[in-house]
């Protein structure tokens, strides 16, 4: 059985409507029908092949096939995504075989991509790969992919930085990986490397929030994944750790997330539309202090000129949050999709059209997204696909995060009391003189643009050539090109008329940014595949080469100085503009071998990667990153237990050097008009070199009572050396620091998925699904002294990097003071149906992992807060004389209700009549981040000030509030 | 079979050739390296300046810093407690943190580093010697400027000296403070002599700031005002009666004169100019944080109870602002010393040198109070606008040594000298504690944690 099963597996990856009618002598023609055993429904888009033979077809949207066998018996195999294969024997003299498929409700029988070109069946992967399926993906609408990940990945934690309008988020797999490098996994999109960059606006021109002039991190930056249409991917695979990833090399430390978009099948054209509308509401507010006289107020906030008459009488209460954040305005969604084809060509057209409407005045995010694949068979041997897409998003982000300049909105009120009416007199914002600069945030809503606005695309060409197909031989050649370029232009215009404008002495501030990213790809494999007429054993060598060449050039230009009404920069007194450029080159060779034997129980890998990159100190050198790994299945070794398959993987994989460490750049400046140069700060490495991570990963995944259930646990141990320290120099020496290799991070964890299927009857089924993970981080090798990363100084909590300790240690005044790091996390998920209802929904929980919640240590110090006397006092008393940081770092545990989605699928009776007769047709209520559990003080326990970042996660200063969505929304099916 | 071959192979040899014939050095598009040999003269003209803007960085700073350890003010920024947390509640001044206790470090020996990257080329540059002598001797001078300021923040520990090292090479050692003094002293000699020879012009321009001392010839005054200066400050803080002698030789290579403006002096220039820096210290009366200490206003009283220098430099605020966490730490008055982003930071100027001669005067073996009394008399009269004191050539030493802090005190408002002055004079025990519980006076800065850490 061995050759044919693999030949029909690397069909389903390789055939897309492909039909060959070449090599082997067709007598007879067998058609048939195939359909769902559950729903009677036709399945289209099958694979149908006759087993010995390279001879497939696909069903069209009629479950048909039709295609030629040679004389005599055969057995016809029949697999489609989804769905349990299924073998019919078909006598010499039969001319049709209809099958029925079961469903796959646990997703056994998928195909995984092992290597840059290879794949393997779930059943054999000897790696703990997280699959997500297109349906849990539009479980419930998203603004952006990271938010649709959150709680479907074992040992990931995904986490949105803000709730802020369209994205900025981070995706960490199995702990910490790195400290001074990259953070980002890689996420390939049908096999070209995207960009995922979140480039600065420079609001910092605003806030100040990190000195310099540049844009900053504080910035609250949108990575660009968001720019990604959920509803177009067919399937997402997560490659957690080296023992995976090691076939993508020095890129994939972080892991890779491999997302493939839906292709089109043979048949007549079916279109899809989709139509939602929602609303997104603020889920959670801090309140402020309610005065009841002027004495307390007086006392507390000063002014008693301004304090005396306002609460003569009693002091009256704004609710200021309310005010900026109340805004309820009316959010869509409209996408809509068109997938048909013949056997020669196939195509899948989407577009997507929504816009989610921000709870503050001048906020929100919209996209609008256009892509379209297509396959065709040139000849019998070439295969032609195209996957290109364009899109265009913008979004406005208000401001929010840390400042310098009292104008971020939770900087300011925790200094304006309860009783200052904020709101226009008259179209006139009062000037508010509790921060001294007049700041008044509904004004600051009003008038201040934060826009920024990217048209991007992204396009993959893939040839490939079917050199020799035979009973025993299998060899294919591919060659592959991509490009993923986008522009992403930053607006943020401070007008004169905003109160605090002036406090500068350059009243106006208008910023432009522009950025272009360019990643270019060029691909090519080849796969050969061997399998011996005994079937015994199928061999399958894969070696290519993947050349990249990105660039990233960022200008930003701040005009200060500028009249009311006017936008353009050059209407700026002063203008002062930065660029920036980051050139890269790299590429990497790899090789594969995997060998499936045994009756397809024993899967054994072997593979190398060799990379090569520019941002390497030696650009000539080649570094490798090997990989080995190998599975048992044991079938049914004893009743009740169907399937058993233990596995051990050991890999490698690195993480570039940023661009620029190995440079020892020279300082620039003006003075009087003249131009200088000075010694720089921060000395390079010129013997740079990526760091290592080495990873072992073992665990079993079994199938229980005839797919009753699924249970796979996974543990794994990660080791990270030559990491990118920056190590401090003495200062004498007139360097700040340098950047050097080395140290040794190590991370233990372990990962356990459970799905149940407890129900499953024709009217009713249930599939609930569980994961828990737990990640423990330990610092082995330092060749520095211990450092502080991140934060705002011991006494404001900082994170530690010290020998023997957790790598996200938080440390205060008097000592360690707690861990971002969390005592676990786990998800739980269920889709329930009866009848023509579904019911979906996920839960995400995180235990432990402190937070360092400085918004509330402003409350208190501005004696502000709703519970001032005595609670805040007592903290602000703690933290500032009796040097307790740990006041201010508090546990950021969660229990939150992600998705939830009740549906009801019209009858047919009723879909008939719809529109000229639809094929289905939906009605859909969800909703996202509803409910929200959580002991953490804060907005929400889902933050980071400085973005995206290793270790300094977790901080929160004056955050854009989170917020909850609802959306009502129709299906329709063609 | 032959075909696939030929076609594997011809991909094969393609790819190859592709990947092998790859190049993939990268120089770094965004900034310059570092200067080496032969270099030009717009070269060593860029490094001058960046020598200047390297120095500047640091000034707004130990302003603001000097100002609040001396009491001339402080910083409420209800957005950063840690200007009154760090350097006036904190029982120790925390070294771990550039912007307070571990500052006036690290910048200035950029500074000093950067002077010693054209020191080192300055030999094969394409330069006549008079040129290269003149290069010399101003980055001598600025390197000497920015160890006097580190050394007016640190003044008990010793400081290393002898840096000019690469960063494999183990560290420079510390010598002590009076060591360190000395080095200062012998750098702006060195440099002063090399100025001798530089002929009549550099070969690089200097900015409006510098704009009356742009020649070698000039440049040599500056040099020796700011000997006079670490020469007073020997004299004082270690003792040195010699001294005073000293700085009475400098000041008359300087450009010491009471016929020229107070204001004639070297300045820092700042602007809003792209690439440039604007200064930090500039701000708005009305919503102002760095604030003046009240005592300024409350002394005034010694001295008939106005003086145009306050007037110049301190203006209210219009409305009374108070530390949130000390209620009884307030002030109504706001800085207006530099009153825009643009306004320039003076490096020395002739005020300060009629000072320090009067008090060299005062204070030498063989004092001569007439003279010192003369220099008093004109800062009161031209400065403080208010009348002579006919009695002061004849009171103690002690007395006019009173006077000079007095008139030190509103001369040098603001410039980074006042903490300082009362240090070296012995007076700090005099300056104001608002907040006896909580408050400290520091005497001075620890040394850089970093610096610290890397010597084990």
């Amino acid at each position: 059985m061995g050759n044919r099963s693999l030949f029909g597996a690397v069909s389903v990856l390789l055939a897309f409507g492909a039909g060959t009618r070449d090599a082997w002598a067709q007598a007879r023609v067998v058609s048939g029908k195939v359909t769902s055993a559950q729903t009677n429904q036709p399945i289209n888009g099958a694979t149908v092949s006759v087993v010995g033979t390279p001879i497939v077809a696909v069903t069209d949207d009629k479950g048909g096939y039709s295609l030629g066998a040679p004389e005599g018996a055969i057995t016809v195999l029949v697999r489609s995504v989804g769905f349990k294969r299924r073998q019919v024997a078909v006598a010499g003299d039969q001319g049709s075989a209809d099958v029925a498929l079961d469903q796959d409700i646990f997703n056994l029988e998928a195909v995984v991509v092992t290597g840059q070109a290879t794949a393997v069946e779930r059943r054999n992967l000897a790696n703990a790969v997280a699959t997500i399926a297109p349906e849990q993906l539009t479980r419930a609408p998203t603004s952006t992919i990271e938010s649709a990940l959150q709680g479907k990945i074992p040992g990931a934690l995904v986490q949105m930085n803000s709730g802020a309008p369209g994205g900025g988020g981070q995706i960490s797999l199995r702990g910490v990986s790195t400290i001074n490098g990259s953070v980002d996994p890689l996420i390939v999109v049908d096999g070209l490397v995207i960009s995922n960059d979140a480039i600065g606006s420079n609001l910092n021109a605003v806030t100040a929030a990190s000195g310099g002039g540049n844009a900053s991190n504080q910035d609250n930056p949108v990575n660009r994944i968001a720019d990604l249409n959920p509803a177009d991917i067919a399937n997402v695979e997560v490659l957690k750790g080296a023992s995976a990833a090691a076939i993508y090399g020095s890129q994939a430390a972080n892991g890779v997330i491999i997302i493939t978009t839906k292709r089109g099948s043979p048949g007549r054209p079916r279109f899809t539309l989709t139509q939602r509308l929602g609303q997104f509401r603020v889920a959670n507010k801090l309140g402020q202090r309610r005065f009841t006289d002027s004495a307390d107020a007086v006392s507390a906030f000063g002014h008693a000129s301004i304090v005396g008459p306002i609460c003569r009488g009693g002091c009256p209460f704004y609710d200021f949050e309310q005010e900026i954040y109340g805004e309820q305005n009316l959010s869509f969604e409209t996408d809509g999709s068109v997938s048909g084809g013949t056997d020669q060509t196939s195509y899948f057209i989407s577009g997507l059209v929504k816009r989610d409407g921000g709870i503050a005045r001048n906020t929100g995010f919209e996209k609008q997204s256009l892509r379209a694949n297509i396959d065709q068979l040139l000849g019998t041997r070439f295969h032609l696909s195209v996957s290109t897409q364009l899109i265009h998003d913008r979004s406005d982000r208000g401001i929010s995060n840390n400042d310098n300049t009292s104008t971020s909105t939770y900087l300011v009120l925790p200094f304006t009391p309860s009783f200052f009416n904020l709101e226009p007199v008259n179209g006139a914002y009062p000037f508010n003189p509790f921060p001294g600069n007049g700041s008044n945030p509904i004004q600051t809503f009003a008038l201040l643009k934060n826009a920024e606005d990217v048209w991007r695309v992204l396009g993959t060409t893939r040839l490939r050539y079917d050199a020799l197909t035979t009973n025993s031989h299998h060899l294919e050649f591919a060659l592959s090109g991509g490009l993923d370029y986008f522009e992403q232009q930053n607006d943020i215009l401070s007008p004169p008329s905003l109160n605090f404008e002036p406090a500068d002495g350059q009243p106006g501030t208008v910023v432009l940014g522009k950025a272009s990213e360019q990643r270019l790809n060029l691909l090519g494999s080849t796969i050969y595949t061997f399998t011996p007429t005994s079937g015994s054993y199928s061999a399958t060598t894969s070696a290519g080469f993947q050349y990249q060449n990105n660039g990233l050039n960022t200008t930003n230009a701040v005009g200060r100085t500028i009249l009311d009404g006017q936008q353009n920069i050059n209407q700026a007194s002063t203008i002062v503009i930065n660029q920036n450029q980051t050139p890269v080159k790299s590429v990497g060779l790899y090789a594969q071998e995997e060998i499936l034997a045994l009756d397809q129980r024993l899967l054994f890998t072997l593979g190398v990667r060799a990379d090569r990159s520019s941002v390497n100190g030696d650009t000539r050198k080649y570094y490798l990153f090997p990989k080995g790994s190998a599975s048992y299945r044991f079938v049914t070794p004893f009743s009740g237990l169907d399937e058993l398959k233990v596995r051990g993987a050991i890999g490698q994989t690195g993480n570039p050097p940023i661009f620029g460490q190995k440079f020892t750049p020279e300082g620039t400046g003006t003075i009087g008009g003249l131009f200088g140069t000075l010694a720089g700060g921060n000395a390079g490495s010129v013997g740079i070199k990526p760091e290592r991570q080495t990873e072992i990963e073992g665990g079993f995944d079994a199938t229980l009572g005839h797919e009753f259930a699924t249970l796979s646990f996974t543990y794994y141990d990660k080791t990270i050396t030559d990491l990118l320290l920056v190590a401090r120099v003495a200062p004498s020496t007139g360097r700040a620091n340098e950047i050097i290799n080395g140290g040794k991070l190590r991370n233990l964890g372990q990962e356990v998925a459970f799905s149940v299927s407890p129900v499953r009857r024709q009217d009713f089924t249930t599939i609930l699904r569980f994961t828990f993970s737990r990640n423990r981080s330990k610092v082995i090798e330092l060749p520095v002294p211990a450092f502080n990363t991140g934060g705002f100084g011991t006494s404001l909590g900082a994170f530690r990097i010290e020998t023997g300790k957790s790598a996200t240690q938080i440390v205060g005044t008097e000592g360690v003071v707690g861990n971002s790091e969390p005592d676990f996390l786990a998800s739980g998920s269920g889709d329930l149906t009866w009848k023509r209802w579904s019911l979906g929904f996920l839960f995400d929980w995180k235990k432990g992992g402190d937070i360092i919640n400085l918004t509330q240590l402003l409350y208190d110090a501005g004696s502000n807060s709703p519970d001032q006397i005595p609670a805040g006092n007592q903290r602000i008393t703690d933290w500032a004389v009796n040097g307790k940081t740990k006041t201010y770092v508090q546990d950021g545990s969660y229990l939150k209700l992600r998705e939830v989605s009740l549906t009801y699928d019209l009858p047919a009776s009723v879909t008939s009549h719809l529109f000229g007769g639809t094929h289905y047709a939906r009605v859909n209520v969800s909703g996202r981040n509803l409910i929200r559990i959580t002991p953490y003080k804060g907005l929400d326990p889902e933050v980071s000030n400085f973005g995206n970042q290793a270790i300094a996660r977790d901080i929160d200063v004056a955050p854009f509030p989170p917020s909850r969505s609802f959306f009502f929304s129709i299906d329709l099916g063609f | 079979m032959r075909p696939i071959l030929k076609a594997v192979s011809a991909i094969g040899l393609g790819g190859a050739l592709m990947i092998g014939a790859c190049n993939f050095e990268i120089t770094n598009p965004n900034a310059p390296t570092e200067i080496g040999n032969n270099a030009s003269p717009q070269r060593i003209s860029g490094a001058m300046n960046g020598l200047l803007i390297a120095t500047r960085g640091d000034v707004p700073n130990w302003i603001l810093k000097a100002a609040i350890l001396g009491r001339e003010g402080y910083r409420i920024d209800p957005a950063d407690p840690r200007f009154v947390s760090e350097l006036i509640t904190a029982t120790n001044l925390d070294p771990s943190n550039g912007a307070f206790g571990g500052g006036q470090w690290l910048g200035e020996y950029n500074a000093i580093r950067s002077g010693y990257n054209v020191l080192n080329v300055v030999g094969t540059a394409q330069l006549t010697s008079e040129q290269r002598e003149g290069v010399i001797g101003f980055t001598q001078t600025l390197q000497a400027y920015n160890f006097m300021l580190i050394l007016f923040a640190h003044t008990e520990d010793s400081i290393p000296i002898d840096v000019n090292r690469p960063l494999s090479a183990p560290l420079a050692p510390f010598v002590t403070n009076d060591q360190a003094w000395q080095h200062v002293v012998s750098l702006l000699d060195s440099g002063a002599t090399h100025l001798q020879g530089a002929g009549s012009a550099f070969s690089f321009s200097l900015p409006a700031g510098f704009a009356s001392f742009n020649t070698p010839a000039t440049f040599v005054q500056l040099n020796r005002a700011l000997e006079a200066r670490a020469d007073l400050y020997r004299a004082s803080q270690f003792s040195c009666a010699t001294c005073y002698d000293d700085a009475l030789t400098a000041l008359s290579g300087s450009f010491v004169d009471t016929t020229q403006s107070l204001d004639l002096g070297a300045y820092f220039d700042f602007s809003a100019n792209s690439g440039d820096v604007t200064n930090g210290l500039s701000q708005q009366v009305t919503s102002s944080i760095n604030l003046v200490h009240p005592s300024l206003r409350d002394s005034l009283a010694v001295n008939g109870g106005s003086d145009a220098r306050y007037s110049a430099k301190v203006a209210a605020r219009g409305s009374q602002l108070c530390d949130p966490l000390a209620a009884t730490r307030c002030s109504d008055l706001s800085w207006i010393r530099y009153p825009t982003p643009s306004s320039p930071i003076p490096l020395i100027r002739n005020e300060e040198l009629i000072l320090i001669r009067a008090e060299a005067n005062n204070n030498k073996t063989a004092r001569d109070a007439a003279a010192a009394a003369a220099d008093i008399n004109f800062i009161r009269v031209n400065s403080g606008g208010y009348a002579a004191n006919a009695g002061l050539s004849g009171a103690t030493q002690q007395a006019v040594q009173d006077e000079i802090m007095i008139q030190r005190k509103y001369s040098l408002l603001y410039e980074g000298l006042r903490w300082v002055d009362m240090r070296r004079t012995g007076r700090l025990n005099q300056l104001t504690i608002d907040v006896p519980a909580t408050d400290h006076i520091f005497s001075t800065l620890p040394v850089n944690s970093f610096e610290v850490q890397a010597r084990p």
